[in-house]
């Protein structure tokens, strides 16, 4: 494996090399520059994934064209349903041996269950992403041959209420349980991992520290169980929430806050709250495929990714928090409330990842009264 | 490529000889039809045969958590589907009940397709041709339809602010349905929000766009028994004083038995695998074992020796149902 892998790295460096020199000689046949590096500049171009939808419209708008422009490196932009489905596809990919994106977007368990797998990511140069630097360390992610990956951003799953139906707005996720007024009238995720049980942990036990323990996993289900009067739609796409929201078929219930804000700049009844537990945090990092041969071009585009302005720049368009010190993006504080928060609930990656089939199959009963 | 030219490579074939004189001889003494049969063959084992039995493989592997799964020879999937994941701790039955769903929901949905689709070709095949024509074209048009596309409509109609509740609403038939108490009832039977009806989620909207799903299929399956009666002997019963209820349970029904237990057969096992109407419609709670297999597959867990094992229940016990259907056939033809 590890003799294969070798193998395949000089075979790519041969062929760079080639080109190289194919490059250097087309310039040296033209005399000057002007007919061959233009040429060889066009080539360059790279697959990047992002999940469908608002999130990944506002990269091919906003952040790829900055990128290109600054390095002449086209971007073909993939779109993934989302992180855990996306890997299913890329592990197809693996074995068919074609690629559909060279870069993802994987969120923090579903990279950590990719290095688990193991031939799903291909290490990364650090010494090629100068800009790494500025990144906190907890966001550069070693496997056990190497960089693997690297932060891009980080989301909040945020309480969301409509304003005009609960008044006062509320201080506690606790109220979600306890308020009568809103019976049959929440939108929470389907999703086992959507960090609802994380929410409750931290709102009625002791945070993660609880879900380590099959025991604790249970009671924080049991409790998960008591706010299901309330719960009108249990929602698997982001689009349903979205739409739920509008037709006021909920009036609250959990949501992303980069989409909660857009909605609400676009006139919606929707107020995203940070209750005093906090809402969940997560990440997003890129990560390359080990088919592609663009190890290159992808240490240019997380570079990019890395700098500060860029970071500045995907939370002005596109809601998400920075990975960078604030200080560092020149992001207002009003800005910066806008996409992000404090407290935030970490979630409970470990339980997720060891003990997955036991939180999924409690937490279906638990939606189906089984 | 046209004929001459296969029996052409047949030809060359003949040349080689490379499986030896016998099989030479046995080739050469083979028309070109047992060949064609051959490879039709050869391409239905590799396309519908290769596939079922590496679901039946792949359900035998192992899970491991936080991770894929691997290659294995474990019972421990199938044990899953029938107790749970935490036996012998704890046992669920929450897999039997998602079977249960799909069976009653496919069940439904197929008596209500050819409910409703026997009287409609019954009184479609006694107009005109002409009549009957545009019936069969607009029976067909309807089956172009994907069943996303299906689902969106009915969604819309179904939806709070769009559909009928909105309608309800406006013409304050919702009001009147709180002041008498009936929308307490409603709630009762899963059709109403505290503030209005509500048709998303409910058993009914998941089993009413199921059963819309296959209408068209009940139709063309039975146009052709239904055209094909003795349209005579309807009117001997007639002149002979039989009523039209008569004349349906003594002439028409017994003419048409066997394809309307044919047809809710192959419509009820359509209904078995249905996902989007499913996902879209019932509730969490009400959901089917198709939905859980897709989510074992394709969902977080990475679990697909699991979905495999609930694939291969799911096929077995729709078996079990279409063997017992058509023992009762045979008993009920062994009668008449």
């Amino acid at each position: 494996m590890t003799q294969k892998k070798i193998s395949g790295r000089f075979d790519s460096l041969t062929r760079r090399d080639i080109l190289r020199a194919g490059a250097g000689a087309a310039a040296l046949t033209a005399g000057t520059s002007v007919l061959g590096m233009p040429a060889i500049a066009q080539e360059r171009s790279i697959k990047i994934g992002s999940y469908g939808g608002y999130f990944e419209d506002s990269f091919k708008k906003h952040i790829y064209p900055v990128f290109t422009e600054a390095t002449g490196i086209k971007v073909e932009s993939v779109t993934q349903p989302n992180s855990s489905d996306w890997l299913v596809t890329m592990q197809q990919a693996a074995a068919s041996g074609t690629a559909p994106a060279d870069l993802s977007l994987y969120g923090k368990d579903t990279m950590i269950k990719a290095m688990r797998i193991g031939g799903l990511l291909k290490p990364l140069d650090v010494a090629k992403i100068p800009n790494a630097s500025n990144m906190k360390k907890d966001f550069l992610y070693e496997g056990s041959d190497g960089l693997v990956g690297v932060g891009a951003m980080a989301w909040f799953t945020a309480m969301v209420i409509n304003p005009n139906e609960i008044k006062p707005a509320p201080t506690s996720w606790k109220e979600f349980w306890e308020n009568p007024a809103l019976e049959s009238s929440l939108g929470l995720s389907k999703q086992y991992d959507a960090r609802f049980l994380d929410i409750t942990a931290a709102t009625y036990f002791d945070g993660a520290e609880t879900l380590m323990t099959e025991e604790g996993i249970t009671a924080v289900i049991d409790k998960v169980a008591e706010i299901k009067p309330n719960v009108a739609l249990w929602w698997t796409a982001e689009s349903q929430m979205e739409q739920a929201m509008k037709n006021e078929d909920v009036i609250g219930g959990m949501y992303y806050l980069d989409v909660a804000g857009l909605m609400a700049a676009d006139g919606f009844p929707i107020a995203p709250i940070f209750p005093k537990e906090g809402n969940p945090i997560g990440y997003g990092s890129w990560c390359l495929s080990p088919l592609s041969e663009k190890s290159e071009e992808a240490a240019e585009f997380i570079s990019f990714s890395c700098d500060p302005a860029t970071q500045a720049l995907m939370s002005r368009k596109i809601g998400t928090a920075p990975l960078v010190d604030k200080s560092l993006t020149g992001l207002s504080d009003e800005e910066y409330a806008g996409v992000s928060g404090e407290p935030y609930i970490t979630p409970a990656y470990e339980a997720y990842l060891d003990k997955e089939s036991f939180i999924k199959e409690k937490w279906d009963a638990m939606l189906a009264g089984a | 490529m046209s004929y001459p030219a296969v029996s052409g490579d047949i030809e060359v074939d003949r040349e080689a000889g490379k499986g030896g004189p016998a099989f030479a001889a046995y080739i050469r003494g083979l028309g070109p039809a047992n060949i064609i049969m051959g490879v039709i063959t050869a391409v239905i084992l590799f396309v519908f045969v290769a596939p079922f039995l590496l679901v039946i493989v792949v359900s035998f592997g192992e899970k491991i958590e936080g991770a894929s799964w691997v290659w294995g020879f474990d019972f421990s999937n199938y044990i899953r589907v029938f107790v749970g994941v935490d036996w012998p701790n704890s046992v669920t039955l929450l897999y039997a009940l998602k079977l249960y769903y799909t069976l009653a929901y496919a069940v439904l949905g197929s008596l209500i397709a050819v409910g409703f689709a026997f009287p409609f070709t019954y009184f479609m095949t006694q107009g005109s041709r002409r009549s009957q024509a545009m019936w069969l074209v607009f029976v067909l048009a309807s089956l172009s339809m994907s069943e996303v596309f299906v689902v969106m409509g009915w969604d819309i109609l179904l939806s709070n602010r769009s559909g009928l509740p909105a309608l309800l609403k406006a013409v304050g038939i919702t009001s009147w349905l709180k002041d008498t108490g009936w929308l307490a009832v409603l709630r009762d039977w899963d059709l109403a929000s505290p503030r209005n009806v509500k048709f998303k989620t409910s058993q009914l909207a998941t089993v009413l766009t199921m059963a819309y799903l296959v209408w068209p299929y009940a139709v063309i399956l039975l146009f052709a028994p239904l055209s094909r009666i003795d349209r005579s002997m309807i009117e001997a019963a007639r002149t002979m004083g039989a009523g039209s209820l008569t004349v349906l349970r003594t002439i028409v029904l017994p003419a048409v038995r066997l394809p309307v237990l044919g047809s809710l057969l192959l419509l009820f096992v359509y209904l078995l695998g249905t996902y989007v109407s499913v996902t879209y419609f019932a509730a969490p709670a009400h959901q089917t074992l198709p939905v859980s297999i897709y989510e074992s597959i394709r969902g977080a867990t990475l679990n697909a020796p699991f979905g495999a094992a609930q694939a291969v229940i799911l096929l077995i016990t729709a078996g079990i149902f279409i063997g017992f259907s058509l023992m009762l056939a045979r008993l009920a033809e062994r009668k008449a």
